[in-house]
């Protein structure tokens, strides 16, 4: 079966970020497919590359990165979101004159229709609010 | 899937969820799926005529949501016992919604492929 994925809240707020990153990992343990998870809203401060966890916390950027990684999956986020929320690509980072790049590696600034397509094109869709 | 519901059930302007998910709507609206709107719990403060989100800061609900009908979005829906619990009339709306009983909201919720913003 193929997921899509959306992630509403940020690494830290709540439990809803880490719960995402486990069910990715169990849906992926049962040989299912994810075909993109998408951070929206303040899903997005996941993908802030500046972060620095204390070292006796789990370290969500790194953990997200990796099942990117292994499992060949999608990190999509919002662009707007992303933008607002001072997380840019080198790309926009230049477009709009700012002095750091801050979207972490394997992430991917995308449109809003990046996460209708993975809807329209999965088995099942699950939110992880705020 | 083709067949998508958005909720909205956070009020207008404590943040800028309902905005972005009536944006995620006209985003589906444009790939040709079937797209409703539920409007439920203190969402249903956006669809209350004559505000003004920019005292707040904020773009007015009101724009976004008269452009639904560009789009083609033509299923808007909103809870009865919501509007009744807040003191809300049915013509203090700014759209046409439909009015849905509890039990009216679980057989759209059934009838969906997807449902976007669920919890939120």
């Amino acid at each position: 079966m193929k997921f899509a994925i959306a992630v509403h809240s940020s690494p830290y707020a709540s439990a809803a970020n880490h719960r995402a990153l486990r069910f990715c990992a169990s849906v992926l343990r049962k040989g299912h497919e994810i075909s993109r998870v998408f951070f929206y809203h303040h899903g997005v401060y996941t993908a802030l590359t500046t972060q620095v966890p204390p070292q006796d916390e789990a370290n969500t950027l790194t953990a997200w990165q990796t099942l990117a990684v292994e499992h060949n999956i999608e990190l999509s986020v919002c662009i707007a979101n992303a933008l607002k929320r001072g997380v840019l690509s080198e790309t926009e980072r230049a477009r709009y004159e700012r002095s750091a790049t801050t979207l972490a590696d394997h992430f991917e600034l995308v449109g809003l229709g990046q996460l209708i397509d993975a809807i329209i094109g999965s088995d099942r869709y699950i939110e992880f609010p705020a | 899937m083709n067949k998508l519901l958005f909720t909205v059930s956070r009020p207008p302007y404590a943040g800028s969820a309902v905005m972005e998910q009536i944006e995620a709507a006209l985003v589906a609206a444009v790939f040709d799926l079937e797209v409703s709107l539920l409007f439920r719990d203190d969402g249903v403060w956006a669809l209350q005529r004559d505000q003004d989100g920019t005292l707040l800061g904020h773009r007015s609900v009101h724009k976004a949501l008269s452009g639904l009908g560009a789009y083609d979005i033509q299923k808007i829906y909103v809870c009865e016992a919501a509007l009744a619990a807040r003191g809300i009339d049915r013509s203090d709306l700014c759209i046409a919604a439909r009015t849905l009983s509890l039990s009216e909201q679980q057989t759209l919720i059934a009838s969906q492929d997807a449902v976007i913003g669920a919890q939120t």
